[in-house]
């Protein structure tokens, strides 16, 4: 039978986050860090179908909640991308995680893991993931009457919290996220779409879920994800 | 590390309406110039088209101000590729 995804935590600042792990008995064992914000949404079932292809490939997976995100006590509106970080080591110490898988924006939220083994799905700088929350608030306020555009907003950032697609992003996230860029380390794998025309180490198939306007899965993706992962892992 | 390839800015729009709305490679190769965009796609919404724009400038190494952005812009699949094709000869 095969196994269900368990809820399992880890603790940061006093607080314990929650964490879904699958297979948490085998050696091999990787913390896939999620999209950041509405991309997270989009791509969780996709997340999720990859932790069920690692664990036919025997590898444990552990995804976590960042700080403030999904079920977290703590406000997202008090926290950086600096704790996303730091919460990310803790987890990864916590759970004896062996490699990271990072999805997108996740990629920021463990660039300071130098030494780590990283995989790196289609990474993205938080300065073009807050440009396209800006868009979306510019369009709604627009719809609303008022004229506000991107310039504005992120100097209104500087000052006070910013309500984005419904994220309340503190000043000092939004600082950090504008000039967070692509992080390079020394054990990277780089894994982008074949649609994509960036540089990359490896191409899979597959779809660009975190643009759908609706969250979707792709389980050819997954399984493609999975196997590269585990060929990245070896035995 | 394999190298950036350089996309033409229709098989750019192309592959971004595609991802955006979930179609295969021969659905979204039907779309024409006169194919209707937003009003007629309801997955098309604003929050669809932020991000839209955005992996345009991305894909396209292109920065699009917000006043180059109106309503006329996502009537049509044609608007839309000569609106980057004009951004990438700027």
């Amino acid at each position: 039978m095969t196994a269900i995804p368990a809820f399992v935590s880890y603790e940061f600042a006093d607080c314990k986050e929650l964490c879904l792990s699958l297979a948490a008995q085998s050696g091999r064992r990787v913390m896939l860090v999620p999209p950041l914000f509405d991309e997270m949404n989009r791509m969780r079932k996709m997340l999720v179908d990859v932790m069920r292809s690692l664990e036919a490939h025997e590898i444990a997976s552990f995804l976590p909640n960042l700080p403030g995100t999904n079920e977290s006590l703590r406000p997202l509106e008090q926290t950086m991308l600096s704790d996303w970080q730091k919460a990310l080591e803790a987890c990864a110490q916590q759970h004896q995680i062996s490699h990271i898988a990072s999805f997108r924006g996740g990629a920021l939220a463990v660039a300071e893991m130098k030494t780590a083994n990283h995989w790196i799905f289609s990474p993205v700088k938080g300065a073009t993931i807050l440009r396209t929350m800006m868009r979306t608030k510019v369009a709604a306020d627009r719809e609303a009457g008022l004229n506000i555009g991107l310039a504005e907003l992120a100097a209104r950032a500087k000052t006070g919290p910013l309500e984005l697609a419904g994220n309340i992003i503190g000043s000092d996230l939004f600082t950090q996220l504008n000039a967070a860029e692509i992080p390079s380390m020394d054990n990277q794998r780089i894994v982008r779409l074949k649609s994509d025309n960036k540089p990359g180490d490896v191409q899979i198939p597959g779809t660009a879920l975190w643009l759908r306007a609706e969250p979707d899965d792709d389980l050819d993706m997954s399984a493609a994800i999975a196997q590269d992962i585990a060929a990245w892992i070896g035995q | 590390m394999q190298n950036k390839v350089e996309l033409t800015p229709e098989a750019a729009v192309r592959a971004v309406m595609r991802d955006i709305l979930g179609l295969s490679e021969e659905q979204v190769a039907e779309f024409t110039a006169e194919t209707e965009l937003f009003g007629a796609l309801p997955e098309l919404d604003s929050m669809a088209v932020a991000g839209l724009l955005t992996e345009l400038e991305d894909r396209l190494d292109i920065m699009i101000d917000d006043d180059e952005v109106d309503g006329e812009l996502f009537e049509t699949f044609g608007n839309l590729v000569a609106f980057a094709e004009m951004k990438v000869t700027e």
